[in-house]
């Protein structure tokens, strides 16, 4: 196992790289479409803020040159600084912003996957039964539905009507853990309810056909019980392409999380991304692309170990 | 065995007319309402796309100057009510429309523009390009779509066009990769088949031979991807980084709902809510449907019990030694139009203590499907629909599920062809075969492993305590097959059915089975049902035999009557594949034709269209199992014939 996780660390090294790249090159891209300084700096743009932002992008130095700086900064935790607010490093936004996101990412899958393999499993152990008919149609509505939809409407109901849980806001979890728990929860649900549609989904489908497999033919012809024919031998092999689907769905959520966010008014990675893209604020920019990519390659590093553990094939023959 | 005289042949369904294709795609696809309903949810938004003006009674950018006939809720005037500057929401949501349909046209003319031509390079040149292109197309596919919508977004200007760019170029990795795989798997078929690559241009080729498979793929993706697309241009939309503020799209629409409900209730998010939602459920079900109508049918469960039908009361007692004993046992398959498929009829069979019963035919004469029913283990949506079982003196035809669990395993053992995919490839061999010892057995954990080691011990594999700790994966076919026997003959059952034990494993290994078989049959007075294709491993090892073709019996009798006299065509016809009967020059003959499915089968004898003797009476009048001493005969003509020992033939 030590060994697999070796391998796929080190296919992470192109993909950082891709990402570095990639993050770098929308700020060159955005300078090829007009005067950073210019559009930073506003309508009446003194000589000095277009020198200031000139000098904190250095864009007197050549490509290469800027590229490896840059990189250089980011390896040790230098982004540079806000170009709207040259006393504020991106480093420090960003750390201020990325926790509610990824509180609201994770407890959101947690929520999504427990409900949808629960789902599932009805679902896929009676295909076509009438557990698995209202499961389905449920399924089918909550793919439709965008999260912040169903995020409104909860926030509507439960913390507007009922007063049940914040509905807006967000409370770190230094300042009180169940102030956190209650701020990130209607959000979280928001963004969970398509995840459970899609694990319901991707889980029947492989439940169903781990339940037809010869393997579990011979097990029941041995005796074993039917408990342990789902849970012991069919749920193992099924939960392998589910996890390729939740870790899709992980990295998907995580860009969605920027519309909850809104939502419920809590400043996370996604209002600092959407304010800079409108004020074209390269420097937060590069780095919080940088950092999402970040994490959505660990998002997969996860993914795969947990479909190593799963599966005895992959692992031991990488 | 059945009273010859009482046997009742049942005609199998004659099958559905067959129609062409392409109507049957329609037929499915316009079967089911929900997809029908979604085809006309999208044709209305069709319509408001192309004339909005149609259906929108009121311009859906004026508002209400007097800002008096603001927040209002649905009325005459203005059916679904007003927004917060007074502008009809009715109105709003039909012009919305036009940036939905338009957000799909230009992410999928992008993704298909893109992925296709990738994909197609990527399959057709292989190699390297095929690694470093597929590299670049896993790495953006891994990647959040809304992201990459965002970069293209910051790159130009916050647009819904722009947006969709991005959206596009995230959905073209999947069209990438859908048209590799075809294209790859095309071109496999196209080497082997030299003559048509020859002279051919790859345009030529593309056209032919490509497009045509791609296409009904390429439909399904883009009615798939749509509902997507529409909902990440929402989701860009209500961002503030898609369509513009006053343009009545539907994201923009819930974002102005959502600044303002806290004040104005629930009722603003409705209607732009409602159209996003209906409209993404219609291309998902859409797309559904027209996978499904291209596709097979969802098949059920195995866990799914037999339906229990109304049968006659059991007259006949089991009174005998028989370990097994199966009366008149027929199968049925629900087939379409509320028909019944009988893939098995009329199966009686006994087989006694430290005796070996051959069962034998070609595939799909019905051989594993009678062990199955006999087990309690008929495959849903199959049914038991006639006749008895008894297993030790006990009536067991319908046991309830968890009194066969007891004599599962315990009382009978199965060995299953294909011994590798009969082991679950996740679980230790070691987990498995002590699961079964738990299950009937009152040992600790500890005390079923060194159990299991000896059980394998036994079975002659080798480094027994390694192998407990091995995945299948990790062994040998004959291997494996050893581990199905050990787990099988764990708890020395009275019966044990080997469903084609020795089937894709070398000659060696099969001699040593079948050796090791015969061991454990002489040591425990156990029955064994041995179902095989192969006459040569019957010769060796069963007592009595018992011929099937199309789910019937067609013959029984002791093995050496079997070769020496056969009486029905069909075992003739078998024995004379025989390899050893064959010694002569050429090919080996073999039966010609195969059994056909049975929607398909005849109404007279089952074998006539495949018997060399078949004569008119044969095809109208149905064979009855007749009596012969103790052996059966299924075949009207059989008085006539006196087959001799498998014929030598000469080239
Ligand atoms: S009944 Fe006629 S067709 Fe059938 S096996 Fe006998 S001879 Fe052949």
């Amino acid at each position: 196992m030590a060994r697999y996780i070796g391998v796929r660390l080190l296919a992470m090294v192109p993909l950082l790289f891709a990402i570095a790249v990639i993050s770098f090159a929308i700020a060159v891209a955005m300078e090829a479409r007009g005067s950073i300084a210019g559009s930073v700096c506003g309508e009446g743009a003194t000589i000095e803020c277009i020198a200031q932002v000139e000098r904190q992008l250095g864009l007197d130095d050549p490509m290469p040159i800027r590229f490896l700086r840059w990189i250089a900064g980011a390896a040790t935790g230098d982004l540079g600084t806000s170009l709207t607010n040259e006393s504020v490093s991106v480093a420090s936004l960003i750390a201020d912003r990325i926790g509610p996101t990824l509180s609201i990412v994770t407890y959101s899958l947690v929520i999504g996957v427990a409900a949808g393999m629960a789902m599932g499993i009805v679902s896929g152990v009676r295909p076509g039964g009438a557990a698995d008919r209202v499961l389905s149609v449920v399924s089918a509505a909550l793919i439709a539905a965008p999260g912040f939809v169903l995020a409104m409407l909860l926030s509507w109901w439960l913390a507007v009507q009922w007063g049940w849980l914040s509905p807006a806001g967000y409370t770190r979890p230094s300042e009180s853990i169940t102030g956190w728990i209650r701020s990130i929860t209607l959000p979280a649900i928001g963004l969970a309810l398509p995840t459970v549609a899609l694990v319901q989904r991707q889980l029947r489908s492989s439940m169903t056909n781990a339940l037809q497999s010869r393997y579990v033919l011979a097990a029941r012809a041995r005796g074993i019980r039917r408990t342990s024919l789902i849970a012991e031998h069919a749920l193992p092999n099924a939960m392998i392409p589910t996890v390729t689907a939740i870790g899709f769905r992980a990295a998907a959520a995580l860009g969605l999380t920027f519309t909850v966010e809104v939502v419920f008014n809590i400043n996370g990675m996604g209002t600092l991304l959407i304010t800079a893209i409108q004020t074209r604020n390269v420097t937060v920019l590069q780095g919080s692309m940088l950092v999402v990519g970040i994490v959505v390659l660990v998002v997969n590093l996860l993914v795969d170990i947990s479909y190593g553990l799963l599966n005895p094939k992959v692992r031991l023959e990488s | 065995m059945s009273d010859a005289s009482t046997a009742t042949a049942v005609s199998a369904q004659q099958p559905v007319r067959a129609a062409s294709a392409r109507s049957r795609f329609w037929m499915r696809l316009f079967r089911n309402p929900l997809t029908v309903t979604a085809a006309v949810w999208v044709t209305l938004l069709v319509l408001a796309w192309l004339w909005p003006g149609l259906l929108a009674p009121h311009d859906p950018y004026a508002g209400d100057v007097t800002l008096t006939r603001t927040f209002e809720g649905p009325s005459w005037d203005h059916w679904l009510g007003t927004d917060g500057q007074g502008r009809d929401l009715y109105s709003r949501v039909v012009f919305g429309a036009r940036f939905a349909v338009n957000s799909i046209l230009i992410a999928t003319v992008v993704a298909v523009g893109l992925g296709v031509p990738v994909g197609l390079f990527s399959g057709w040149r292989g190699g390297r390009a095929d690694r470093i292109v597929m590299w670049i197309n896993d790495v953006l596919f891994s990647l959040p779509i809304v992201l990459l919508a965002m970069a293209v977004i910051i790159v130009l200007e916050p647009s819904l066009p722009s947006a969709m760019l991005g959206v596009g170029i995230a959905m073209a990795t999947r069209f990438a990769r859908l048209t590799r795989a075809l294209t790859l798997s095309e071109k496999e078929e196209l080497y082997v088949d030299a003559a048509r690559i020859t002279g051919l241009s790859p345009s030529t080729i593309l056209r032919r031979y490509i497009a045509p498979n791609l296409l009904p793929s390429l439909i399904v993706q883009i009615a798939i991807i749509s509902g997507a697309v529409i909902l990440i241009g929402a989701t860009l939309s209500f961002l503030g980084i898609g369509a513009k503020l006053d343009d009545p799209d539907w994201g923009v629409m819930l974002a102005r709902a959502r600044s303002d409900f806290r004040f104005e209730g629930i009722w603003q998010i409705v209607p732009a809510g409602g159209a996003l939602v209906l409209t993404v459920l219609a291309f998902n079900l859409l797309g559904d449907g027209i996978r499904d109508s291209l596709g097979r049918d969802a098949a059920n469960s195995s866990l799914t019990v037999p339906r229990k039908v109304a049968l006659p009361p059991v007259v006949q007692l089991h009174a005998s030694s028989a370990v097994l004993s199966i009366r008149d046992l027929a199968v049925g398959f629900p087939a379409a139009g509320g028909m019944v498929n009988r893939v098995l009829s009329d199966v009686s069979l006994e087989v006694f203590p430290g005796e070996t019963l051959g069962v034998v035919g070609e595939s799909g004469s019905g051989k594993s499907m009678t062990m199955l029913a006999a087990l309690g283990l008929t495959p849903a949506p199959g049914y038991l629909s006639q006749g008895s079982v008894s297993f030790d003196g006990r009536e067991v035809t319908f046991l309830p599920e968890q009194e066969w669990q007891e004599i599962r395993g315990r009382d009978i053992g199965v060995i299953f062809q294909e011994p590798v995919a009969a082991l679950n490839p996740a679980l230790r061999v070691g987990r498995q075969m002590v699961q079964s010892l738990l299950v009937h057995t009152d040992t600790s954990r500890s005390q079923a492993r060194v159990r299991a080691a000896e059980l394998l011990a036994e079975v002659q594999v080798p480094d027994p305590e390694r192998r407990l700790d091995q995945y299948p994966h990790e062994l040998s076919g004959g291997m494996a097959q050893r581990v199905g026997i050990a787990m099988a003959l764990a708890c020395e059952p009275k019966l044990l059915i080997a469903d084609e034990p020795t089937t894709a494993l070398d000659v060696t290994v099969q001699g040593q089975i079948l050796d090791l078989l015969a061991e454990v049959q002489r040591r425990h007075e156990m029955a064994v049902i041995l179902i095989t294709h192969d006459l040569g491993v019957i010769a060796d090892a069963a007592d009595r035999v018992l011929v099937m073709y199309a789910g019937q019996v067609v013959e029984t009798a002791p093995v050496s009557t079997l070769f020496s006299q056969p009486r029905h065509p069909y075992t003739r016809a078998l024995l004379d594949t025989m390899p050893q009967s064959h010694r002569g020059h050429g090919d080996l003959p073999v039966i010609a034709g195969v059994v056909p499915s049975a929607a398909a089968w005849p109404d007279g004898c089952r074998f006539a269209p495949r018997c060399e003797f078949a004569t008119d009476r044969c095809r109208t009048s149905v064979p009855l199992l007749e009596a012969i001493g103790t052996d059966r005969v299924r075949c009207v003509r059989h008085a006539e014939f006196e087959f001799g020992p498998p014929v030598e033939t000469t080239a």
